[in-house]
């Protein structure tokens, strides 16, 4: 129960930071994707299936809040909570030089899984082209440079909630 | 072998999340979701009219707090100086008591309480303006013929006599002004201890009269209430004298005074109402 209302409680905050936060914190007009680097974190610490099941809710609602085609982020997030999940035995998970590589190789496949699905299926739905560009490499590195801040935090939170200070 | 498990288990739900992803994608089903999404924001937003007042009320709210946190500061300002008031009236009612001891014991006249009955002009006839006025209050406030009338002078931060009450009704009160040429009241010459009459003129100035001829009145000189009045307590001031008349007649002379109470602009008076104890 109290794994749940966590992971609930994350879902909302993470939802309300990247939805609605977009336009308070940002970096010459480009946001950090919070939700990519919470599952690349859930990915490391809990596993494939949380990362995967998290990733595809996170993509799911994301979705239904975008003008993108349906489905797209939920399949990419997937993937990518997959692979995340896959790698955590592989990589050394405190070190921040490991982290920083698993979120900019996640952020990578993020972003050509985006490219691949806009070539396959064109953007007649889509209100803009999504191929990697100077400002999509600008939101890599934002995003990567604010992963461990965020995976510092994260940290704290497991340890306050399971109750070791 | 239970890792064995996990990574199977989680390879399923990987390939099913999947498929149904790919399915989502393939289904197109942007346009599905664009008309539902559409319809709980036509359903859950709110139209401009509602949004303005929900707009206003936000602001009034914030309005509201503000004020309350000042009307909380205020009142604890007022609790402070209630306290103040009410250790004023304790001390009071002991030294009242003991005042009343010692009046007792020493056969002294007692000093007559008043209280102040607040009142509004409701009228005033400019044909006969410094003759009488009519108050907003009478007998529902207590008040009775022959009271005194005074009000209060900004410039001299005192009371000043301005008249008495002539006729009673209900709920106003006609008052006899000190400057109506019916009115006579026994005054004297401030710090000098001259007695005299005032006497009404119909106008802004009072005839003062029965003032003694060898006496040294002259101009500038503050009259105020004898004690031989019967409506005024001690001591409250009337006007200030403007001229001597230099002649004199069976040993008095007389002067003309300005009255206080013609000096400031004239809303409110204040009744002058004896009772027992405060």
């Amino acid at each position: 129960m109290k794994k749940f209302i966590t992971y609930f409680l994350l879902y909302i905050i993470f939802c309300t930071l990247q939805f609605f936060f977009g336009k308070y914190i940002n970096i010459c007009g480009v946001f950090p994707n919070f939700i990519l680097i919470l599952i690349v974190y859930l990915g490391l610490t809990r596993g494939v299936v949380s990362a995967e099941i998290a990733g595809f809710l996170f993509g799911l609602t994301w979705d239904v809040f975008s003008t993108d085609i349906f489905g797209m982020r939920a399949v990419i997030f997937t993937i990518v909570g997959y692979l995340t999940g896959m790698m955590n035995k592989h990589f050394d998970k405190d070190s921040p030089l490991a982290k920083i590589v698993i979120v900019l190789s996640a952020n990578l496949v993020y972003w050509f899984g985006f490219s691949f699905i806009y070539w396959v299926l064109p953007a007649s739905e889509s209100s803009s082209s999504s191929f990697i560009t100077a400002q999509a490499a600008f939101k890599i590195l934002v995003t990567v440079l604010i992963a461990p801040i965020i995976f510092f935090i994260l940290d704290r939170l497991e340890l306050f909630v399971r109750g070791d200070t | 072998m239970h890792e064995s498990h996990k990574t199977r288990y989680g390879n399923i739900i990987f390939i099913a999340l999947l498929t149904f992803g790919f399915a989502l994608i393939i289904g197109r089903a942007t346009p599905y979701v664009s008309i539902i999404k559409d319809l709980v924001y036509y359903i859950a937003y709110p139209n401009v009219a509602v949004a303005n007042k929900i707009f206003h009320t936000t602001g009034r709210f914030a309005d509201n707090i503000k004020s309350m946190v000042f009307l909380y500061q205020e009142n604890l300002a007022y609790e402070q100086k209630n306290q103040e008031l009410e250790d004023k009236i304790r001390n009071y009612n002991i030294i009242s008591k003991e005042y009343d001891n010692l009046s007792k014991l020493l056969n002294l006249e007692k000093i007559k309480y008043t209280k102040s009955v607040f009142a509004r002009i409701s009228a005033r006839e400019p044909g006969e303006w410094y003759q009488w006025l009519i108050i907003d209050k009478g007998e529902n406030a207590d008040l009775r013929k022959d009271l005194p009338v005074v009000i209060f002078n900004k410039s001299k931060n005192t009371l000043c006599a301005m008249g008495k009450i002539l006729e009673v009704y209900k709920s106003s009160a006609k008052v006899a002004l000190i400057t109506n040429s019916i009115y006579e009241l026994p005054v004297e010459i401030k710090d000098k201890g001259i007695n005299c009459l005032a006497e009404g003129f119909d106008s802004n100035l009072i005839k003062i009269t029965y003032i003694p001829s060898g006496s040294d009145v002259k101009s500038g000189d503050e009259i105020v209430v004898s004690e031989l009045s019967s409506v005024f307590p001690k001591g409250i001031p009337v006007g200030v004298i403007k001229e001597v008349m230099e002649e004199t007649y069976i040993d008095f002379k007389t002067a003309r005074a300005e009255v206080y109470f013609e000096s400031d602009v004239i809303y409110d008076a204040v009744i002058l109402v004896p009772c027992e104890s405060v």
